[in-house]
């Protein structure tokens, strides 16, 4: 990988849609990433509105795939971008993963929710965490930045929300880029501004004013 | 350094793969702590962390305990390393190192001296939070409290679990607390620790009433307020009490961050302070007499959340938002801009009208009371920042003057620096960079450069009549006149830049470089050959001149050489009578009679037949080339014409000449054979 990229993550509900259209286009753009979805079970829109296609996490993209295509309702299903979603999904990696068991999956530097329920919930999760278990001798808790940025769930926000979520990764990869280049210059008059907790808030404001339709949310947690 | 820490490598990776050696190898790496190389220092930080968390598969778990007793001191020796990159690793090994230690003494009591040690590193790591180390202050506590946000997330760390550790817990299996420490222990003395942990708490929630928003502090604050909210019950009011009375409305936007950051501080804050009233009432954890002020501060915070959910937060304007009360200085760079007096004590906005007021044109009795008086007002604290920055300006303007030799210069005491002054000292200036060769190009280009534009400026004309023997031996300038730049420009082509091989000289690239010079001189000459045929003929009179002597120069110490050095007078002779190569030279008046070839006109007869005239030497192959001429309708008048004068006034050149000319007799055009036929007989 040439980027010195962070260990990010991407979530949203079902880890289908939102985070898995910022998965990829994070990793196209060359990013260490992963993503999850902080819902019960992964939705998906039904033949009714009353009726939403309900799978485990777990179940593998090219099995609901193949369930919707299965369906009565597979014509409407194309029309309305779910299998198209799908056949991007299966190529990006194999199942939706819930972030609630996601221990297996290491700690992670940056996590960018797209949704507020999805932050609060994350938060909420890794607030848990630091109390549920006594820690193993070998546990050192480490700081995770989370990030919400609000995506509408349907496909022409999701793709430009992920567009959104890839320049502020960038952004803080350019800092740290361009804090490395000055430490080794020593063309800084404060240490502080190297230091990417220092900027953490400029750095989204930055971001923010040239996102304005794109609403945020930022907290630091640890685990 | 790199053979060094390429041993560390290779230590660190027997360690990580060999069980048995690992305590061994570690032991052996603690001393190297001490080092004072920060490359060493950041390695072995790196690698204490990693031990310490390595699992028990790589490192016996009962050697792990007698390894972070040992590290202590070496712990305690790196946190005092300004670096950031060794300070945060060495907090998380110090993480490790406390729980593991800590537990040791609380099941060994008498273990005196490790307490003590312990005690010691805890009181120096927990005493760091919420302050800058590793970084310098800065002039304002308020910058400050924005500033090491890394390290202190890193702290916060430690500090929480020192809390977890010295306070107790309601009794749950498998957690440690002081609970699990026995009530009499000799050395672990419970209401010492839990004093001791209370004040790191009030330590902790002090960021919550802090009266601007730092918000990646305050959101950290807040998950770990969560730990507390279960871990340690007794406390919950005491948290509760600082959540109730954080007010957003009462915070100030920091002089350090815009109006729009503070905006975004504000809903980010509100929506942590959320969360974290959310998960205590999921998790049942709020003391009854706090239930209902949480759940009226739960709506308040989710309706003001609501009501800029779908709203561009930037554009919403808030009259009520304040700045906080500046103590800082307008102009508090710690780095000097110019290396003048004004920037070095200038503490006001340096574009400040009142900065160019002349105070010298004041009478010395007003200026004194008017310094006494502002010195009077000054608050010393102030007044003492004010001079750090100062101090720190001119140490590092001395150091970017001089490199770091002066950074060992102590500036703190004035007086002794007036004591150390020495009016015998010599001060010497280091000595000039070489330039290298793409520097070299760049200012000869430049050089150039000027020298034509010389060509334009008008010049008065001077008047030295000399006789022509005199002359000779004289300098070629006595006085500037129109023509002297070219004088001076061909002489450093053909002269000044031309290099025998020897030590340090590439000849290669002084021939580049003198190139550079004649392809200026050429081009000159190309803008316009009518009115500069006078400047090319001059250069290539040097030029062979100067590389002829240059040659024979040449060719006389190797004969001298062969001859032990000596030159003789019969060495002289024979160089004389030597064909000395010019091929600089002829390569460059070749090219001069080419494009002379391809330009003239018939009407410029006069010209061409000067440079063929002029030129000290002409080859064969120079003399084939106007035959071309000849060949050419509208300006064979000009060819036949110039081997005609050749013939008549250059004796070395006849025969090339008839030569052309037998070749056009035995041509197949019969205007040219009639014309050449003509000469041939006229001359042969």
């Amino acid at each position: 990988m040439a980027i010195d990229s962070l260990k990010i993550c991407t979530v949203c509900a079902s880890n289908n849609n939102r985070s898995m259209e910022s998965h990829k286009q994070l990793k196209d753009a060359g990013y260490d990433v992963k993503s999850f979805g902080t819902g019960s079970a992964v939705r998906l829109p039904g033949p009714l509105i009353d009726r939403p296609n309900v799978y485990e996490f777990g179940t593998p993209y090219e099995d609901i795939y193949n369930d919707l295509m299965s369906q009565e309702a597979h014509k409407m299903y194309e029309s309305n971008g779910l299998i198209h979603m799908l056949n991007r999904n299966r190529h990006v990696k194999r199942a939706p993963e819930k972030w609630h068991a996601n221990a297996y999956a290491g700690k992670f530097d940056l996590v960018i929710t797209c949704e507020e329920r999805c932050f609060d919930s994350v938060i909420d999760d890794l607030m848990y965490r630091l109390v549920n278990k006594e820690d193993a001798d070998t546990e050192v808790k480490q700081v995770v930045h989370v990030v919400n940025v609000d995506i509408k769930d349907d496909n022409e926000n999701a793709f430009i929300g992920a567009k959104g979520i890839v320049k502020l990764v960038t952004m803080i990869h350019e800092f740290k880029e361009r804090a490395k280049e000055k430490r080794k210059n020593g063309s800084f008059e404060d240490e502080s501004e190297l230091l990417l907790e220092d900027n953490m808030m400029r750095i989204l404001t930055e971001w923010q004013r040239e996102h304005t339709h794109l609403q945020t949310l930022y907290g630091v947690a640890y685990y | 350094m790199a053979d060094i820490v390429g041993q560390l490598e290779q230590a660190r990776n027997l360690a990580f793969s060999n069980r048995e050696m690992f305590p061994q190898v570690l032991r052996q790496v603690f001393p190297l702590a001490g080092n004072a190389d920060l490359t060493i220092q950041r390695w072995c930080s790196q690698f204490f962390k990693d031990a310490f968390r390595a699992s028990s598969d790589k490192l016996d778990p009962a050697a792990k305990i007698d390894l972070a007793i040992d590290a202590v001191d070496t712990l305690l020796l790196l946190m005092q390393v300004p670096d950031h990159e060794v300070v945060k690793n060495t907090i998380d090994a110090s993480v490790v190192v406390f729980r593991l230690v800590y537990r040791y003494v609380a099941d060994n009591d008498g273990s005196n001296g490790i307490w003590a040690k312990l005690q010691q590193l805890k009181a120096h790591i927990a005493g760091k939070y919420l302050t800058t180390w590793p970084l310098d202050a800065a002039d304002t506590n308020e910058a400050d409290m924005r500033r090491n946000i890394e390290i202190n997330l890193e702290l916060l760390k430690f500090v929480m679990l020192v809390i977890d550790y010295q306070l107790r817990s309601p009794t749950q299996p498998g957690f440690f607390s002081l609970s699990k420490v026995n009530p009499n222990h000799t050395l672990m003395k419970p209401q010492q620790l839990e004093a001791e942990a209370h004040k790191l708490l009030e330590k902790v929630l002090q960021v919550l009433e802090w009266d601007i928003l730092v918000t990646p502090v305050v959101t950290a604050t807040l998950t770990q307020l969560a730990f507390v909210a279960h871990r340690k019950p007794q406390f919950i009011t005491r948290v509760f009490k600082t959540v109730e009375n954080f007010d957003l409305a009462s915070k100030y936007q920091s002089n350090y961050e815009s109006v729009e950051e503070f905006k975004l501080s504000r809903k980010y804050t509100d929506r942590s302070i959320r969360i974290f009233l959310s998960h205590t009432l999921k998790y049942q954890l709020v003391p009854p007499n706090y239930q209902q002020v949480a759940n009226k501060k739960v709506s308040q915070v989710v309706s003001r959340g609501d009501e800029v959910r779908r709203r561009d937060i930037l554009a919403i304007e808030d009259p009520s938002i304040t700045k906080r009360k500046f103590e800082g200085f307008e102009n508090g760079t710690k780095r000097l801009q110019n290396l003048d007096y004004k920037s070095l004590y200038c503490l006001t906005d340096p574009n400040n009208e009142l900065n160019s007021f002349d105070l010298t044109t004041l009478p010395p009795n007003i200026l004194v009371s008017m310094t006494i008086a502002a010195l009077n007002k000054a608050l010393p604290e102030r007044l003492a920042k004010g001079l750090d920055i100062i101090c720190l300006r001119y140490n590092s303007a001395l150091q970017g003057a001089t490199g770091s030799e002066v950074k060992k210069l102590e500036l703190d005491d004035e007086d002794d620096n007036m004591e150390n002054f020495s009016s015998d000292t010599v001060f010497t200036l280091p000595p000039p960079q070489a330039l290298n060769f793409a520097e070299k190009k760049e200012h000869l280009s430049l050089i150039i450069q000027n020298f034509f534009s010389l060509a334009d400026q008008k010049i008065p004309e001077v008047n030295d009549k000399q006789d022509t023997g005199a002359q000779l031996t004289q300098i070629a300038i006595k006085t500037w006149k129109k023509d002297s730049w070219y004088v001076l420009l061909t002489r450093l082509a053909t002269r000044g830049m031309r290099a025998a091989p020897g030590e340090g000289i590439d000849v290669e690239k002084e021939q580049e470089l003198a190139d550079m010079v004649r392809q200026a001189i050429f081009d000159y000459f190309l803008a316009n050959i009518h009115s500069r045929i006078d400047i090319v003929i001059e250069w290539l009179n040097e030029e062979w001149y100067a590389e002829k002597v240059f040659n024979e120069g040449k060719a006389l110490q190797k004969m001298a050489q062969e001859n032990n050095g000596v030159v003789t007078e019969e060495m002289r002779i024979e160089v004389d009578f030597l064909t000395t190569p010019t091929p600089i030279y002829e390569k460059w008046s070749s090219k001069v009679l080419d494009s002379m070839i391809s330009f003239i006109e018939p009407g410029d007869r006069k010209i061409f037949i000067r440079l063929l005239s002029d030129l000290p030497y002409l080859t064969d192959e120079m003399v084939s080339r106007i035959k071309s001429l000849c060949y050419d309708p509208g300006r064979a008048k000009i060819g036949f014409l110039s081997l005609q004068f050749l013939v008549m006034y250059r004796p070395p050149v006849k025969s090339a000449c008839l030569n052309v000319l037998k070749e056009l007799a035995e041509g197949d055009q019969d205007d040219l054979k009639e014309e050449a036929t003509k000469l041939l007989e006229k001359y042969s």
